[in-house]
């Protein structure tokens, strides 16, 4: 936990900035991280990180600076030190054409209800066990790899503005498991989130590939040739597809510079289709929920979609300045993105019983935007990925592509999940900083662009 | 403790007690300093002017055939770092099926510098600030709707030792710089042209790079014309044509499609879960045909100006300069000691015969894994731009990318770029909009049918490869000619 004396010292430093005159942001990012790397069924990497970094941001008139500090932290002296670094940088910037909005904590926030003790503190021979017991339960005939990251993140903030202090603590983890086949290369996934020790079980897991294995290790491989289809997308690609079309059509810098899929519309206009309801949701429990954002504003639940009729659209605060909006809290790195779910069956089998052949889509590697005025996205399956005939699992099809838009996609969604997923989006480039969205377990829709597929496993 | 002298001391102390405990080997790699500084020009606007830095220790420790890291910025805390990292690695011994091992290796003591003439972080943020501005003006149009100047700076001061002796000093300083215009064409969307600072491979470094007007600055009246250009143009149709690649996106090319399938960490299946794998395997080497003739690709450490160039990797591994693919036949492989001693135990013979200096770690807070150095393609002797061009029936060139999406194991991609000119009966025509092309690798660098000369090589600068668990971004550079491929997809289909 965050040393109670660097709280102090820290606060100290606002009020001799505050006395002196200067507005600035000062906050802390502690994180204790854990991650467990397997590959060739053996334990390839086991790392532990503890790590504390001291971002300040400071605001003079128009022009604005930020000094990030990673390294010891001796006293007050050190976070002088930072502080003035970034007040000597503000001072030479350019000025900028709009005034920026100050920062300032609306309200003091004390939150952990996401924190797991066990969790914070597990064990890697916990994890080690774990991962012999899937092995041993799957088979050892088959070669492993994967990761298990885990660990605790505080977020301390305060501003000069006043003396209001918002705090976070929370933990995190993300655990994943590949099992290839040696000599046919076909690969299957797995992966568990959550934010308890106990959101993980072993169990699970073996059900989940146990499912899948016969299937793989009965039919070869299927090529799918370019054309239209019907695909199911589990929870990994929905999630992707969502996280996407918000990030380049819910954006308010985005919409306002036109570069947004989103640019010729308004908010009341039809965007998706009529089945499809968004939000950014702090409160979400399958989400990693931060009560507010960095720069001080609380958050709260923000409709996006409506029944397919775009809400309202995402300001951070320079964005906001600059093109004379109100912030929305959306200065941060973890939003809550949720899909509503729908009245479709729990299983996907279920649902397209009738539908003849259909693609089954878990997840989608490696998407990107060849076109987001458009909205066009690109990605290929990989792991888990299935024909599906009359509701059967038929064979598994090699690493196919699809390039669509989103509101082709999103537009004609036939069948939505009744049951929430919670997708753990995290990457750990640079600062832990846990998000996820709460998307339905699985979509259909109709009419998706293949365009082209691998030849083999 | 932040005496450098006094924990160079004690990180020697460690790595003797730990590699008595028995460990297979150890090293620590301490950050003095690990600056870096973004500023970002939006509209004229500073939208960023953010400095970081970092320092402190990271350590590795093999034992009984598994990896232990831990890192702490804590200098007052060494000994529990190392003993942290020996506990994880003993955990990890726990379940090891396939041991790694780096295998005996004479101490080495060096160091490696940058070639810096002007050390950026001596050069005020007015006098950055100025240049940068100007060159934002140089930009502004009736036309233009967005621009950006970005610039990057990076310092990094790392001391490495390790339990074979080794003792590496390394100062390593980065910059990278790119501009870009946006405006609206006839449909309402968005297009871009782009450009970014790109280097020689020769000549001095530092802040006298991205002042050196041919690398950087004198493209923005170019960039601005070709998006006029483009705003008034047609799309581009689906169909199969040829392709040339320009530099600027023929080097995110040969970074994905070659320089990634080519990792040997990919190859043995340690990123699965993450990155992916590679179709090549242990047996393509000496066999497989990756291009056609025209095809050689290099390994080297040593390009000057380059961020792919470090002297010495993080397993203490001087840098190589060696060939992947030898006109068109695969040979050699991105690899690291421990990768390199366990793909030939694991194929029983000798596919590598040393390391290739490629185990980088992104900070002192990641452990290193194979990243590639400057992968790049030899230029070739099909002549300039305009002789490829000239020797072309039916085609497109193609520069800077917009998206890229690569097939889990590398063995297909499909990319977009900022701009295409039609090529017909041997003659640039018209400015092309929203291209794309996409292909199956091999397939692809079978139809390799025209290499550039040195007079169209350069060296791609790349600031932002995301690899490994946790997260890495690395740096690398890629010296690429213009290159040609026959019947390539292009465009989509209706």
């Amino acid at each position: 936990m965050l040393d109670a004396n660097i709280r102090k010292i820290l606060m100290e430093v606002r009020d001799q900035a505050a006395s002196e005159g200067i507005q600035a942001t000062l906050a802390l990012h502690h994180e204790k991280s854990h991650l467990m790397r397997v590959g060739n069924s053996s334990i390839s990497l086991n790392t532990s990180e503890d790590l504390t970094r001291l971002d300040i941001e400071v605001t003079d008139g128009r022009k604005q600076a930020s000094q990030t500090f990673l390294g010891m932290i001796e006293g007050t002296e050190t976070i002088r030190n930072v502080l003035d670094k970034a007040v000597e940088k503000a001072k030479a910037a350019a000025p900028k054409t709009y005034d920026p909005i100050p920062d300032e904590v609306e309200e003091s926030v004390q939150e952990e209800t996401q924190y797991d003790e066990a969790l914070a503190n597990l064990d890697p021979g916990v994890k080690a066990d774990a991962y012999r017991e899937i092995f041993s339960k799957l088979g050892a005939n088959y070669n492993y790899s994967g990761s298990w990251s885990s660990g605790s993140v505080e977020v301390y903030m305060i501003t000069t503005a006043n003396k209001n202090e918002v705090y976070h603590r929370g933990t995190d983890q993300l655990f994943t498991v590949v099992l290839k086949h040696p000599g046919k290369k076909w690969e299957l996934i797995n992966t568990q989130t959550g934010w308890r020790a106990s959101d993980f079980s072993v169990e699970k897991t073996v059900k989940e590939l146990g499912r899948l294995i016969p299937v793989y290790e009965e039919n070869n491989g299927y090529k799918v040739e370019s054309g239209e289809y019907t695909v199911i997308f589990g929870s990994d690609a929905v999630s992707e597809i969502i996280n996407f079309s918000v990030f380049t059509g819910f954006m308010g810098r985005g919409w306002e510079e036109k570069q947004n899929w989103t640019s010729q519309n308004k908010p009341g206009d039809e965007v998706l289709g009529k089945n499809i309801t968004l939000s950014d949701d702090p409160f979400n429990s399958q989400t990693f929920m931060f009560g507010f954002d960095m720069c001080g504003r609380k958050r709260k639940h923000f409709p996006l979609i409506e029944n397919g009729v775009l809400m309202n659209l995402m300001y951070d605060s320079s964005t906001a300045a600059r093109y004379g909006r109100e912030p929305t809290g959306h200065d941060t790195r973890s939003m809550g993105i949720v899909m509503n779910t729908g009245d479709g069956f729990e299983c996907p089998l279920e649902a397209v019983r009738d539908m003849g052949r259909v693609l089954y889509i878990p997840a989608l590697h490696y998407m990107n935007l060849p076109s987001r005025s458009k909205g066009i996205f690109t990605g290929s399956s990989r792991f888990n990925a299935l024909l599906i005939e009359d509701g059967k699992m038929v064979s598994p099809i090699f690493s196919t592509r699809i390039t669509d838009s989103f509101q082709n996609v999103l537009g004609n969604v036939s069948v939505i999940s009744s049951v929430p997923e919670s997708v753990n989006g995290s990457n750990t480039y640079g600062r832990r900083m846990p998000v996820a969205v709460s998307v339905p377990s699985y979509i259909v829709a109709e009419g998706v662009k293949i365009t082209d597929s691998a030849d083999s496993f | 403790m932040t005496d450098s002298t006094a924990v160079k001391k004690e990180i020697s102390k460690n790595i003797s007690r730990i590699s008595l405990d028995g460990a297979g080997y150890v090293d620590a790699r301490y950050y003095l300093n690990d600056s870096s500084e973004t500023i970002l020009l939006y509209d004229g606007d500073l939208e960023a002017n953010d400095t970081t830095v970092e320092s402190g220790i990271g350590v590795r420790v093999l034992w009984g055939g598994a990896w232990g890291f831990a890192a702490t910025s804590d200098l007052s805390s060494l000994r529990e770092c190392f003993d942290k990292a020996l506990l994880n690695a003993k955990t990890a011994s726990k379940l090891v099926k396939v041991p790694l091992f780096m295998g005996d290796r004479d101490p080495i003591t060096g160091s490696y510098s940058s070639p810096v003439a002007l050390d950026p972080f001596t050069v005020s943020l007015e006098d950055k600030l100025g240049f940068l501005t100007r060159l934002d003006a140089d930009l502004v149009d009736d036309f233009v709707l967005k621009r950006i100047v970005y610039a990057n700076f990076q310092k990094k001061k790392i001391y490495f030792q390790n339990s074979d002796g080794s003792e590496i000093n390394k100062d390593l300083v980065n910059v990278f710089g790119m501009m870009m215009v946006m405006a609206l064409d006839s449909d309402g969307e968005m297009q871009r042209r782009s450009m970014s600072l790109y280097s020689t491979g020769d000549g001095t470094s530092g802040w006298k790079m991205i002042t050196e007007p041919v690398l950087f600055a004198e493209h923005s009246s170019r960039i601005k014309l070709e998006l006029k250009g483009l705003i008034e143009a047609d799309a581009l149709e689906f169909g199969r044509k040829s392709v040339i690649l320009l530099p600027g996106q023929g080097h995110l090319q040969v970074h994905e499609t070659i320089g990634h399938p080519l990792e040997l960490d990919r190859i043995l299946g340690y990123e699965l879960s993450y990155a992916g794998g590679s179709f090549v395997n242990l047996d393509s080497f000496g066999k497989l045909r990756y291009g056609s003739d025209k095809l050689s690709a290099s390994s080297y450490g040593g390009i000057q100006n380059s961020p792919g160039s470090f002297g010495y990797d993080d397993d203490g591994t001087p840098e190589r300069d060696y060939l992947l693919i030898d006109r068109g036949i695969l040979v050699n492989a991105l690899t690291s000691r421990a990768m390199v001693n366990e793909a030939n135990e694991k194929s029983g013979r000798e596919v590598f015969s040393q390391s290739g200096g490629v185990a980088r770690a992104t900070a002192f807070y990641r452990a290193p894994i194979d990243r590639m150095t400057n992968v790049n393609i030899l230029p070739g002797d099909d002549g300039s731009l305009e002789d490829i061009i000239s020797s072309t029936e039916e085609g497109i060139v193609v520069d800077n990318p917009v998206s890229w999406s690569i097939g889990s194991n590398r063995e297909h991609f499909h990319f977009g770029c900022e701009i295409a000119w039609e090529v017909k009966n041997g003659e640039k025509t018209r400015i092309l909009r929203n291209p794309t092309y996409q292909g199956h690798t091999l397939e692809f660098y079978n139809s390799l049918s025209s290499v550039g000369d040195k007079s169209t090589w350069r060296v791609e600068l790349v600031d932002n490869c995301g690899k490994g668990e946790p997260n890495q971004v690395m740096q690398i550079g890629h010296g690429v000619p213009v290159l040609k491929f026959d019947d390539v997809i292009i465009g989509e289909r209706k």
